[in-house]
């Protein structure tokens, strides 16, 4: 009885373990019935069910977006927009929701891959289906998408970060970066504009670290604490996603030192407002996500219904000129927005 | 036999030695050696960055570790009677998500503090009436009921984080109105609390129940302990110190709320607990290595950060430092021999036979 006692406990352990890695998988069902149910309520011959899939689904940017894909559904009468999305940005919960999409045949079927490697073999298994498929917010190069909406580009993001920041340090010293996901593409794309634009335009200041703290706040600002101890001359940090922006933001403000290092980040308006008032945050770089949610739902459309992109395409009276790149097929959203204390009201998210 | 253990009676002619043989040393080989690891640690980050040993360095670590090792404190007691809890994360995130609207609210320090703890405490005592009186491993009620926490969790959310909320609980923090003395307000609470602790297992009657039931549940039974009861008590007091801890978790966070919070929270406390040489097998174990175990794992991560290496390195220290804990419990189980589980026994008798002399 002993070693089967022993035994036991041992395999609890093991499966603790598994479930603590896994356990994000579970976790959403309970809202799944509620939007599947919905989804195949009314199908008309002239409307196109869209399905965005986003990389979780409860926080305020990915509910933007999809505020901004509902506007579109109404003024363009003929989509049916669907949205679900994991509860943790987890890539095999991900995978499960787009596999129900597949099985509901939807029209087109837009994703914005945690893990862009292991999303394209699914987004070519949506293909074979007779499926639209495309990428927004993060794209999946190399898979069979037939479009990526982007909100900015790398270089665009990457030199506004850079930009806001040394213009508050003056121009030059030494910045870290607190990063969350280590494979995240975008945020990697970003950092490595950042770092190479820093080097040939701010020859005098510096990048002496980055640092990953997943997306949990309490450690991104933790490191952010450590970051300005190891080097005491730091006088920049940059929050490189929505959960380390406002941690890197609330570091300074802990240690006493706003006006001495300075942050920006990209963080969502209503979660950096009291930091930009304050000053420890100078600025948040950012776009309109509900322009992004907006032009995603029309790009589901465009391409359910199987109408070309033009080089420029009128999308909606805010975005009368997206610009679209054939090469990349890519739709840009446009430059990335500075938000300062100044502009930050005007956004409800 | 099991009458006059129920009814203590009071016996002065103990003889005391009798007590000493029972109780274990008060710090064991493993603490030792943690508080070994974690001195050449500092030392060696106070040579590599000065600005380590500063007080603007150590006092954000230990505000760091307070939410860990205070849950630790509640996870050592479940482990000891031979259970364990997988839903802190989730409890953290129920806890968390109220008492931030609440702050939003406006309601007080002390207010929003005590509801913090009595939501904690609502949790721990779902998983405490389930596991103890529903016979089924406490692993499959605490998945289950960390599954619940979290649905539970994101319906309060609702689909957005919780924006503006105002510094009351900066008494928590790492600013400086977290002091008192110069020592972060939280740690101060989380040494207190696994002082009180480590004192209650160790030298009380219900206490010492507490390793009878993970040492042999059903000989500590068959003596008169209240095994059910110790059970149910584990995982209260765990819920109540997860509400304590979820104060502690917003005053470190920043203004905004998200649904993050508290993922991934059970499998640190689980580490910190094994790393500080509870035997996850239960019957033994102590909150005060525990505490060192939470304090070695965010000194390693700060390090890590601090001497400019990757990350990713602060995972694998921690892995090898489970894996090294784990492994000496396993072999110190071994080496015991066949005469274990007599000595298993004898171990339990011996603790209630302490609890007969020092009535509680």
């Amino acid at each position: 009885m002993r070693p089967a006692r022993k035994l036991s406990a041992l395999v609890a352990l093991g499966a603790a373990a598994a479930i603590a890695l896994t356990g994000c998988t579970k976790k959403n069902e309970a809202d799944t019935g509620a939007a599947a149910g919905g989804a195949g309520a009314s199908t008309s011959a002239t409307t196109y069910k869209v399905a965005f899939v986003p990389k979780l689904q409860g926080v305020p940017y990915f509910e933007a977006m999809n505020a901004g894909g509902e506007k579109a559904a109404a003024a363009l009468g003929n989509v049916e927009w669907l949205y679900q999305g994991p509860t943790q940005a987890d890539a095999a919960a991900q995978a499960d929701i787009v596999r129900s999409y597949i099985q509901q045949k939807v029209d087109t079927l837009i994703v914005a891959p945690n893990d862009p490697d292991s999303m394209a073999p699914l987004l070519q298994q949506a293909k074979a289906a007779g499926i639209h498929v495309a990428t927004a917010d993060t794209d999946a190069p190399n898979s069979v998408r037939e479009a990526f909406v982007n909100q900015a580009t790398a270089d665009g993001i990457g030199q506004a970060l850079t930009d806001s920041l040394l213009t508050a340090m003056g121009g030059s010293g030494k910045y870290a970066i607190v990063s969350c996901g280590q494979t995240a593409e975008n945020l990697n794309s970003w950092i490595a504009v950042q770092k190479s634009y820093t080097a040939s335009k701010y020859p005098n200041a510096q990048i002496v670290d980055v640092v990953y703290a997943g997306e949990d706040q309490a450690k991104a600002t933790q490191m952010a604490t450590d970051l300005m101890n190891a080097h005491p001359d730091l006088t920049g940090l940059v929050g490189e996603c929505t959960s380390s922006a406002p941690g890197v933001a609330q570091a300074v403000q802990d240690a006493n030192k706003v006006g001495k290092v300075f942050t920006v980040g990209l963080g969502t308006p209503q979660s950096m407002k009291p930091y930009l008032d304050n000053g420890s945050s100078t600025a948040a770089i950012l776009w309109d996500v509900e322009n992004l949610g907006y032009l995603t739902a029309w790009t589901g459309a465009q391409l359910a219904e199987g109408k070309p992109f033009a080089a420029t395409n009128d999308v909606s009276p805010d975005l009368s000129a997206v610009a679209y790149d054939a090469g990349t097929k890519t739709l840009l959203l446009g430059p990335p927005l500075a938000i300062t204390k100044d502009n930050v009201d005007k956004f409800n998210y | 036999m099991t009458a006059t253990l129920t009814e203590p009676p009071v016996s002065p002619a103990a003889p005391p030695k009798g007590r000493n043989r029972i109780l274990p040393s008060p710090v064991t080989g493993q603490e030792l050696v943690l508080i070994g690891v974690i001195a050449v640690i500092w030392v060696g980050l106070a040579l590599a960055t000065p600005a380590f040993l500063t007080a603007g360095s150590v006092r954000p670590l230990l505000v760091a570790t307070a939410p860990i090792a205070l849950i630790g404190v509640g996870m050592t007691i479940i482990i000891i009677t031979g259970g364990i809890d997988v839903s802190v994360g989730g409890a953290i995130m129920v806890c968390s998500v109220i008492t931030a609207k609440a702050l939003v609210a406006e309601v007080s320090l002390a207010p929003a503090v005590l509801l913090s703890v009595a939501v904690g405490g609502v949790l721990g005592l779902l998983n405490g009436v389930l596991i103890a009186y529903g016979r089924v491993h406490a692993i499959i009620i605490t998945f289950g009921t960390a599954n619940l926490f979290l649905f539970l969790g994101l319906q309060i959310f609702d689909s957005s984080t919780v924006n503006g909320i105002p510094q009351t609980f900066e008494f928590f923090g790492r600013g400086a109105a977290g002091q008192t003395l110069g020592v972060p307000n939280a740690f101060l609470i989380t040494a207190v609390v696994t002082g009180v602790a480590w004192w209650y297992l160790r030298h009380t009657a219900g206490g010492r129940h507490f390793y009878a039931v993970g040492g042999d549940a059903h000989a500590a039974r068959l003596a008169g302990v209240r095994v059910q009861r110790r059970q149910l008590l584990a995982y209260l007091v765990t819920g109540l110190l997860v509400g304590l801890a979820s104060c502690f978790v917003i005053a470190q966070g920043t203004s905004t709320l998200d649904q993050s919070v508290g993922s991934g929270k059970e499998l640190a406390v689980i580490a910190a607990v094994v790393i500080g040489g509870t035997s996850i097998m239960g019957g033994r174990g102590s909150v005060l290595g525990t505490f060192l175990g939470a304090l070695l794992v965010q000194s390693v991560t700060s390090g890590v950060t601090q001497l400019g290496w990757k990350s990713q390195l602060a995972d694998l220290f921690v892995g090898i430092f489970i894996i090294i804990a784990v492994g000496t419990d396993l072999l110190r189980q071994g080496s015991a021999g066949p005469g274990r589980a007599a000595g298993r026994v004898r171990r339990s008798l011996g603790t209630l036979t302490g609890r007969a002399r020092r009535p509680s």
